[in-house]
Parts: structure tokens; C-alpha cells; sequence
């Protein structure tokens, strides 16, 4: 009877807890963000705030930005979706097809959002007339420079021209001693992608033309490819690094230049263990244009939102909207994206925070940022591995810049025959 | 002459008693003893085996909310995929250097550790690190050294003056290759190690004496005495290396990525590339039901060993 009676006690008890774990949360909310050591307090700040606001509890997920991809592909998978995820926004067109993705302008009304979010922002969530993200915060990927690297070499003006650049990278590598003057990504399939991409721009050149058509086998292109290849020749660029490695050499005043979104204040006031004080050394710049005259390039870069419900169906009073219409709301937009160093997406907190000096700054270096052209596609992933591994076969000499513009045509082409783009 | 009365049934049996006999009651019991392996090993590698292999005549990828049927399709892709055939290379490249590897330096170790010398206890325990640490760990300590700017291995050939500039040893198809093989090389050696270690305690010393008496060198002992000895202990080493090796994800993911291009991928990097980088699920599944293929003779050959009792 007494052990009758501890069974029965014991799973009273499993069952109890289990409906408390079970009752935890109102939502979960699956972010990168929330993985960054840098930026988890941020998020955790708007959490607590949404719970005291709405008396909503949120389970958040954090995983790493270059995971986030495969655990939404798995969960989906296994039916377990989190009902809200944040997505870079060139991964959206590969997850446009999941069929719980709940199509905003269903819940929000598609006039509602039009007049709240700023149009370059509400695109990027929007794939063939749905609206399927909202915009989270946004910006753009172009070059920033450490003043102090650029001073110890020299270097009083910031280079216009690829020639120019070319000539402030040979100063940083004489005069500052084991630094990487450029660093370019040389591994990590997705951030050689946006320098390549980069560098076409610059040189004239496309991979992927707007009906889709592989352009990619062009002089151009060889001749960007060629001048990265001449950059990690000459030592002025060096193999081995991703977007973290440039961040961490930028902060620690052992490279002069990199690629990479507004963000990057808040990496390298972390990196440098500076904090603010490191502020004064990060200088956003226009990317090096070919000749004197051209105009700067940049990619379109973001972060959104997608919601994923029972169906695609969802309506504005579910604890999962409740929760986006509070993250775009002026309160939350006026100070998390502030934080996190980028541009945010509605109007009315874009106008509130029009005197921010880093920001105006970004936004005048780098002027109209380009749709990224690889991630509209719904492969973009098969598009990126491609690039990245015809581009860092060249960078590491193991095929000429012309075979592996001629192979990364061939196999892109291939690539695109089944590919849709979301417009 | 007595007449032995053979009529059992007469006798008054226990209603408990087991008409099976005691071998019976053994077998039952046995089977109940093997169900959680059987149930924990359906669960954990039998069913995900039999959806891959159904899988594998399926097309699945990211933009498909069902698979579709397409038969042998797949596997037609791959005959025709140079790509899955660099895989397969690779991984033959990558396990034939690990486990000749690790039996070279297993053996030397053993034999080392076998010696009569102060602090050997201590050495023997610290032998044993690496297989105590995680493997990603070592994957990550391994990268550190190999690092090109502010690796070990760099810092040690430039203070030796042997190289100008730091070398950017992962970023070759023959340095990353190096670097994964050795990684697994310093995993593995504690467990052939000790598998070794084990045989050469049973060694007759009495027999190397004699041998030494007649003349035997330190390489006439190990070819005429030792290896002979340790034949059926190197016949296990050599399968269970091979296996292992042939399953191996982690360090190579964690070390290399699978490059510098595709110079580090093998067959078990390639099935997650292709699952998680292409999202072609089908696809994968039929590179990695090839993959169990490769595996099958060696796995064979060791349960031919285990059961003849070798």
C-alpha cells in the first residue's frame, strides 16, 4: 500500500510539473540575436518589458546565427516550429514555401503596414505580394575602417578608388606589423558571398541577372575576382578568415578595413573591451568605387520576423502577434535597434531617431544598398556554397580566377534551372 | 534384473515447474535482459536507418512539404556527381592515413608504456587525456594550433627559423588534410593504446629473454615475437579503426568545415552538407545510405571475429 501510495504521489507530482513546463511560456521566440553574447541582454530587456506590458511570457530560443538555418529547416520538419523566428533577410526565399508561415498582411491588414514600416524595410519581408517577415531592424553591408590602424600607417583620407585602396592596404602592411590590412573573408561560404559580391559590384559585374539568367562569365567578374586574388597575394588580405575573425582583428587594431552591416559598433565595442570608447575609432566609409565618379555599392541587409502558425493562420490578438506588434512598436523601436547599432524599420521611429550621428553617417557612406542578388533566390544556399567554393578555390590558388569564373558559371546555371525568386 | 519404470508423468510435478526445461527458462530470460538494448537500438538506429533508406527514394527538399516518390533517382544523381566520388576518395584517403596512423603510434606508445621506468603509472593515466576530452574540444585545441596567425606550430617553425611568414597550414587541401588526420590520430591512440597495452601483459617475457639469449634485436623481437603475439589484437584495431574512422563528423566539421573548398569533406560531412547546406534531404539520404554500405564489410568482418571468438 505504501508503495501504492509513493507511485501514485510521484506521478502527481510529474504530472503537475509536467503542465507547469507544459503552461511556461505564452509564445516562443527563436532568435540569433539572443545567442550573441553581446546583444543577449538587449533581447532579454525586451522580453521582460513585453511580460510587463502584456502579461505574456516568452520562451526564447537562442541559437547561433550560422545554425538558426537547419534548426528552423529541422523543426519544421518535426513539426515543432517556434511561433516566431528571426531570419537574416536573405534566408527568408528559402523558407517562403513552409506552409505554417503566416502571411502578415492577413492579421495586420496590408494599408496597416504600408503606412507604419518604411517601404526598403517592408519589402524585404515581402515575397510575391505576401507579406511573410516583418522587419525587424535594417541597414546595410558596406566598409568600415579603424581610424587608429589608419592613422599608424599613414593613411589621411579615406581611399575612394580601388587604386587608392590598394595603396592604403600596402601602408597598413608595412607600417602596422602583423596586421591583415583588408579583412576580406576568405572562408565561410556565406561571408565570402557578399565580398565577392561586393567586389563584382564594384568592377561592374553580376552573378545572377534579374530574370535569372547566370551573368556571371564576364570580364568583370574576372577582374574582380582577380583583384582578390592579387589582395591575398600580396599579403594584404589573409586566408582563413570569417566575419567574426574580421571583427575580432578590427577591434584589436590589427586590420584596417572589412565588410560589414551597422551592427558591427556593437561587436567591436565587445571585442575590443573598449565599450563606447572604442566609438571614436570606428569609421563607416563609401566602398572604394573602380574609377573616380562611380557610384558606391552596398548590400541590403536586415533582420525580420516571420510567424509561423497551425495552417499560416493567425490573428492579431494571438500572443505571438500581441508580441510583433509590440517589437514595432516606437517604444521598443527607438531603442533596441539603436543598441544593436542599426537603422529601425517603422517611419515614425526612423523619424525619432534621424539625428543619430553613427547611424546618419552609415546612411551617407553607403548610400542606396543593392537588393543581395543571390538571396532572392529560393537556392540561395546551393547559390551561396557554389560561389563560395568556386571564389576561395581561386583566393587559395588552387584554380586561376578565369577556371573558377567559367566552373561557378557552369554550376550556378545548373543550380538555377528549379530555382523561384521572390520579388 | 530391475525394470527401470520410465513413466515421468506419474511422479507429482510442481504446478511452477518450467516444462521447458532450465535452458528454456534461460533463453526467456536472456531475451528479457537483451529488450532494453534492442528497444533503445531500434529507437536510436534502426528506425532513423529505415527512414533514410526510404528516404533516399524520395525527392525532399526545403521547398517541398511532402517528399515525392522517384525511385532510384537519387542514386542515379550521385553515379553521375563527381563531387559524392571526391567524397568517397576522401574518405578513403582520410581513413587508410588515420588508422595506419594510429596503429603506428598505438603500437609505439604501448610499447613504450610497456617498459619498466619511474612515473609510468602517471604517464599511463595522462595517456588517457585525450580520449577524456571532448572531441570538439580537441578539434578546437587542434585548430589553435594550426591557427595562421597566432597558431603554435607557426610560432614554434618561426622561432626555429625554418619558415619566413606564418603558414597558412589550413587553408591547403594538404595542410587541412594533415590537420584532420592528426587530430583523429591523437584521439585514437589512448584506445589502441590500451587495446595493445592489454595484448603485450599476456606476452610470454621468457620467450622475448630467450629470444634476446640468441641474439634477437629490438626488431627481430617485434617482427618475429611481438606482432605475431599481438596478430588477433591488431585484427580488431585495424576493424574497429577503420569503422570508427569511417563514421568521423565532428573534429573534421569543427577543424576545417569540410574544406578549404571540399579538400576535407568527406562522405559523413558531405550527407550533412547536403541535408543542412542544400536542404535536399532525399539526396542525402542516398549519399548516406551509401555511406552505411562502406561500412558494412568491416562491420561484417568484425562481428565474424567477435563470434568466432577471435
Amino acid at each position: 500500500m505504501n508503495t501504492f501510495t509513493r507511485l501514485i504521489g510521484t506521478a502527481a507530482v510529474a504530472l503537475a510539473l509536467g503542465s507547469g513546463a507544459a503552461k511556461a511560456a505564452d509564445l516562443s521566440f527563436m532568435s540569433f540575436t539572443y545567442a550573441e553574447e553581446a546583444n543577449k541582454a538587449i533581447v532579454q530587456g525586451v522580453l521582460d518589458n513585453f511580460q510587463k506590458a502584456e502579461k505574456l511570457t516568452v520562451e526564447p530560443l537562442g541559437f547561433a546565427w550560422g545554425d538558426m538555418q537547419k534548426n528552423i529547416f529541422l523543426r519544421a520538419r518535426s513539426k515543432t516550429l517556434p511561433d516566431v523566428a528571426q531570419l537574416s533577410e536573405r534566408w527568408l526565399p528559402t523558407f517562403a514555401s513552409l506552409d505554417n508561415l503566416v502571411d502578415l498582411n492577413t492579421v495586420y491588414g496590408k494599408d496597416k503596414l504600408q503606412a507604419a514600416f518604411a517601404p526598403d524595410a517592408l519589402a524585404m519581408g515581402n515575397i510575391n505580394g505576401k507579406q511573410l517577415a516583418l522587419p525587424l531592424l535594417s541597414g546595410s553591408i558596406g566598409m568600415v575602417a579603424n581610424k587608429e590602424v589608419l592613422a599608424k600607417a599613414g593613411i589621411n583620407d579615406v581611399p575612394k578608388t580601388v587604386d587608392d585602396f590598394k595603396k592604403a592596404l600596402i601602408s597598413v602592411r608595412d607600417k602596422v606589423p602583423n596586421s591583415v590590412p583588408y579583412s576580406m573573408a576568405t572562408k565561410n561560404n556565406g561571408s565570402i558571398l557578399i565580398d565577392f559580391m561586393v567586389w563584382n559590384w564594384v568592377h561592374g559585374g553580376r552573378i545572377i541577372d534579374d530574370a535569372g539568367k547566370v551573368v556571371v562569365d564576364s570580364q568583370q567578374s574576372r577582374d574582380a575576382l582577380g583583384f582578390m586574388v592579387g589582395l591575398l597575394k600580396d599579403r594584404l588580405a589573409a586566408p582563413e578568415i570569417d566575419r567574426p575573425d574580421s571583427r575580432r582583428l578590427l577591434a584589436q587594431g590589427a586590420s584596417a578595413f572589412y565588410l560589414d552591416a551597422p551592427q558591427t559598433r556593437t561587436f567591436l565595442r565587445d571585442f575590443s573591451g573598449k565599450g563606447q570608447a572604442f566609438d571614436a575609432n570606428v569609421l563607416p566609409m563609401p566602398t572604394p568605387v573602380l574609377k573616380a565618379g562611380d557610384k558606391s555599392v552596398s548590400v541590403q541587409w536586415g533582420h525580420l520576423l516571420v510567424q509561423f502558425a497551425a495552417a499560416g493562420k493567425a490573428k492579431a490578438d494571438d500572443p505571438a502577434d500581441k508580441f510583433l506588434t509590440y517589437i514595432i512598436s516606437d517604444k521598443v523601436q527607438t531603442d533596441l535597434p539603436l543598441k544593436m547599432s542599426a537603422l529601425p524599420v517603422t517611419k515614425s521611429a526612423r523619424a525619432a531617431v534621424a539625428d543619430d550621428a553613427y547611424l546618419k553617417n552609415w546612411s551617407a557612406a553607403t548610400g542606396d544598398a543593392r537588393r543581395n542578388e543571390v538571396g532572392i533566390w529560393s537556392n540561395a544556399a546551393d547559390l551561396t556554397n557554389i560561389i563560395g567554393e568556386e571564389v576561395q578555390g581561386a583566393l587559395l590558388g588552387q584554380k586561376s580566377a578565369d577556371d573558377a569564373i567559367k566552373s561557378m558559371q557552369a554550376r550556378l546555371t545548373t543550380s538555377m534551372e528549379k530555382a523561384k525568386k521572390s520579388e | 534384473m530391475a525394470v527401470i519404470e520410465n513413466n515421468v508423468g506419474a511422479y507429482p510435478v510442481s504446478p511452477h515447474a518450467n516444462r521447458g526445461g532450465l535452458k528454456a527458462g534461460q533463453n526467456r530470460i536472456g531475451l528479457l535482459l537483451l529488450l532494453p538494448a534492442a528497444v533503445a537500438f531500434a529507437a536510436v538506429i534502426l528506425y532513423p536507418f529505415l527512414s533514410a533508406l526510404g528516404l533516399s527514394l524520395f525527392e525532399y527538399t526545403v521547398e517541398m512539404m511532402e517528399p515525392r516518390f522517384i525511385g532510384f533517382e537519387n542514386f542515379y544523381k550521385i553515379a553521375s556527381d563527381p563531387d559524392v566520388w571526391a567524397a568517397f576518395w576522401t574518405t578513403a584517403i582520410y581513413v587508410v592515413l588515420t588508422t595506419t596512423g594510429t596503429l603506428v603510434a598505438g603500437l609505439g606508445w604501448a610499447l613504450i608504456m610497456n617498459q619498466q621506468f619511474a612515473g609510468r603509472a602517471v604517464l599511463r593515466s595522462l595517456s588517457l587525456l585525450p580520449w577524456v576530452l571532448p572531441s570538439t574540444v580537441s578539434a578546437f585545441i587542434w585548430g589553435w594550433i594550426f591557427n595562421s596567425r597566432y597558431g603554435v606550430l607557426n610560432a614554434l617553425l618561426m622561432e626555429l627559423g625554418l619558415i619566413d611568414y606564418p603558414q597558412a597550414w589550413l587553408s591547403t587541401p594538404e595542410g587541412a588534410m594533415l590537420a584532420v588526420v592528426l587530430t583523429k590520430i591523437w584521439l585514437s591512440i589512448p584506445l589502441f593504446m590500451s587495446f595493445f597495452l592489454a595484448g603485450l601483459q599476456n606476452l610470454d617475457k621468457e620467450q622475448i629473454d630467450a629470444a634476446r639469449v640468441d641474439g634477437a634485436g629490438n626488431w627481430a623481437v617485434l617482427r618475429d615475437h611481438i606482432l605475431p603475439h599481438l596478430r588477433p589484437v591488431l585484427m580488431i584495431v585495424v576493424v574497429l579503426g577503420v569503422i570508427g574512422n569511417l563514421q568521423q563528423f565532428d573534429t573534421i566539421y569543427a577543424l576545417t568545415g569540410g574544406g578549404p573548398v571540399r579538400a576535407t569533406t568527406v562522405l559523413s560531412v558531405e550527407v550533412y552538407r547536403r541535408a543542412f547546406e542544400q536542404w535536399d534531404i532525399g539526396f542525402a539520404s542516398a549519399v548516406g545510405v551509401l555511406w552505411v554500405a562502406a561500412l558494412l564489410p568491416p562491420a561484417f568482418l568484425y562481428l565474424r571475429m567477435l563470434v568466432k571468438g577471435n
